[in-house]
């Protein structure tokens, strides 16, 4: 039997779509909230309350770096590198990271800008913040194997919209429709009309988010004409200077301090990090970066940077000096910076910031929707794909499909009541935070295989619902901050993020509201319930509310 | 609209589609990043990148097409004849540049 090129397409939507649709659900979901990591953070970092943070002095900063060297020389002389990232409005303490070797984890601490002493747990409200939510978007939090998990969905992301296309004779007119009430019909309109709508928004933040990873994802170029060496390509590339290997020969590191001030002048901007490659090694190099300005430039999408300063870290002699928002490299290199900018939304302030949001918000539910049809479609008439094992298959979609949508949805907002509930002081509580948001999501995925599915919706839901209404209220309980009280004092950050929550809370009800009418209808088909064993009422509404 | 799982394609001839989609459209997306940077008018480099950031879409394509071909062997010729000619080519650009 000879299928047409839409036929096929059809399956490779319906399948490519459906295997693939979980992950991509939680790259959009989390990469949306990444638009706004920045006022996410001010919130779980109890910035408003705190209020404003005092700039460092030139000789404050001086005294900083001083405090975190003798730390770090004293915790690990020779180190792969050392960053000492200074103290700035969204981390008001000094952080000092370092890694010894290539194989050796990646040390954190926070210390005391005043005394260079380790800050003890219960401080500050220690939390990784809104970087959670970019951090699960790129890799979920599992380095270079989530890097390849995303990027593979990301190209069964690209896949999908092509054949989905193909699928769609009538795109136009499919933009135009909408049948609600009509069970299965409106799951595909909706669809429909979602995709269509974020069509090329969907294409941009896919491709670019692959460019941004383009030497991990596609090294062949490189491998084949630089014979993998990528410290090179990139030095060539970049017009920089050559890459410095280790020498395996005992240097001191030259005095940061006098560095930093010498770089803050060459670039004629206040240092955000100073980051020592090769510590200890005579092949050392120290790199002076600027800090970064989220107000400057936003009008640009080529040649946005902070600006660094290359020094030799033995003799302190300056090797490179880029002054910020400086274009080096050829056109090429630009376009995969544009590219970079499109998708980390770096030009147009918050209105391009709320435009992404909403429109990687409707990229998430078109997801969302095409799961949920996948099975809408099958509870009414199995197709049988999977022969015995059908029934069973189906299950496992369908609290797939619950997990994936409500429940991340429930982890996301739990994620800060977890913020607000967790004691201060408990060690590594940044890492705590993340490894109870993970906890929350298995809870739900387990939530959904036990209960039958439209009861596991209506439950899931109903608890997002409510975490997202009740979150001003719970940020009063805790810390006496509010609503109310971050708008008198014109707090945008802090309001944002709770009017925001309380516009999902109502979204999310209303869902529930959708669902609890249709279950509260007369079961029509009787014969599927059998096949998943969930109670008739349970299964029938699906079926549409005809 | 919905074409089943498994039939009416026999399930071997589904899992050799699912490895020319996944791993050989890859390396027809790679051999097509090294051929294409030998041809764009840039400095290494820069033509490495270039290449690159089309290859993406070589790769799209290439999964696009292993499930349009109308059998699975014709998917794997359609990912083999391009892959082998652009690798010979840039194979032969390779050693005659560097002479």
């Amino acid at each position: 039997m000879k299928t047409t090129f839409r036929q096929s397409m059809s399956w490779l939507h319906t399948w490519g779509g459906l295997w693939f649709t979980w992950i991509l659900f939680a790259i959009f979901l989390t990469g949306t909230l990444g638009v706004f990591d920045d006022p996410i953070s001010h919130w779980l970092r109890e910035k408003g309350k705190i209020g404003e943070f005092t700039p460092l002095t030139a000789e404050q900063r001086a005294d900083a770096v001083r405090k975190a060297q003798a730390y770090l020389q004293e915790k690990s002389p020779r180190a792969e590198f050392w960053t000492i990232g200074l103290p700035d409005d969204e981390n008001p303490e000094l952080r000092v990271f370092w890694r010894a070797d290539d194989d050796a984890p990646v040390h954190r601490l926070r210390l005391d800008a005043q005394t260079g002493r380790e800050l003890p747990p219960g401080t500050a409200r220690e939390t990784e913040g809104g970087h959670h939510f970019v951090h699960m978007h790129f890799e979920f939090h599992a380095g270079m194997a989530g890097i390849w998990i995303v990027g593979a969905a990301t190209v069964a992301m690209l896949v999908a919209l092509v054949s989905g296309i193909v699928v769609h004779k009538k795109i136009f007119t499919d933009f135009f429709t909408f049948r609600p009430g009509k069970g299965q019909r409106s799951w595909l309109d909706g669809h429909n009309a979602l995709g269509v709508l974020t069509l090329p928004f969907l294409f941009m933040i896919s491709y670019t988010g692959l460019i941004i990873f383009w030497s991990i994802y596609m090294p062949a170029g490189i491998l084949a004409r630089y014979a993998g060496d990528e410290d090179a390509f990139f030095a060539k590339l970049n017009e920089g200077p050559p890459p410095r290997p280790m020498q395996f020969a005992d240097a001191p590191v030259h005095e940061l301090a006098s560095l930093m001030q010498r770089g803050e002048a060459a670039i004629e901007r206040e240092a955000g990090f100073v980051v020592v490659n090769h510590a200890g090694d005579r092949s050392a190099a120290v790199r002076i970066f600027g800090r970064f300005d989220p107000e400057a430039e936003t009008d640009r999408l080529v040649g946005r940077s902070n600006g660094s300063a290359l020094f030799d870290g033995v003799s302190g002699e300056t090797i490179d000096v880029q002054k910020p928002n400086t274009v080096r490299g050829g056109n090429v290199l630009q376009t995969q910076r544009t590219m970079n900018a499109l998708h980390f939304v770096r030009f147009g302030g918050y209105p391009m910031k709320w435009l992404y949001f909403l429109s990687g918000m409707a990229g998430a539910a078109m997801l969302a929707t095409g799961a949920i049809l996948f099975m809408v479609k099958r509870r009414k008439k199995s197709a049988n794909e999977f022969g015995g094992a059908t029934p069973r298959v189906y299950r496992i979609i369908e609290a797939l499909n619950v997990a994936a949508i409500a429940g991340l949805s429930l982890a996301c907002i739990g994620f800060f009541w977890i913020n607000r509930l967790l004691p201060l002081d408990v060690a590594q509580r940044g890492t705590r935070e993340i490894v109870l948001f993970f906890a929350l999501w298995l809870l739900t995925l387990v939530h959904a295989g036990l209960r039958p599915p439209l009861a596991a919706w209506r439950e899931q839901l109903a608890a997002v619902a409510t975490l997202c209404l009740a979150l001003p209220l719970l940020n009063l309980a805790t810390t006496g901050d509010w609503l109310f009280a971050a708008l008198a004092r014109g707090d945008g950050e802090t309001a944002g993020v709770e009017l925001t929550a309380i516009a999902f809370g109502l979204i999310f009800a209303a869902a529930l509201r959708q669902l609890q009418r249709r279950m509260a209808k007369p079961a029509v088909d009787t014969r599927i319930d059998e096949k998943t064993g969930a109670p008739a009422n349970d299964v029938a509404p699906a079926t549409g509310g005809r | 609209m919905s074409v089943p799982f498994a039939s009416p394609r026999p399930r071997s001839a589904l899992l050799s589609r699912i490895v020319a989609a996944v791993f050989g459209g890859y390396a027809l997306a790679s051999v097509f990043s090294i051929f294409v940077s030998h041809l764009l008018p840039a400095e290494l480099p820069e033509a490495v990148l270039g290449a690159t950031l089309f290859s993406f879409a070589v790769y799209t394509a290439a999964i696009v097409w292993v499930f349009a071909a109308a059998s699975a062997t014709r998917a794997w010729l359609g990912l083999l004849i391009p892959g082998a000619l652009m690798g010979a080519l840039a194979f032969a650009l390779q050693v005659g540049g560097a002479a």
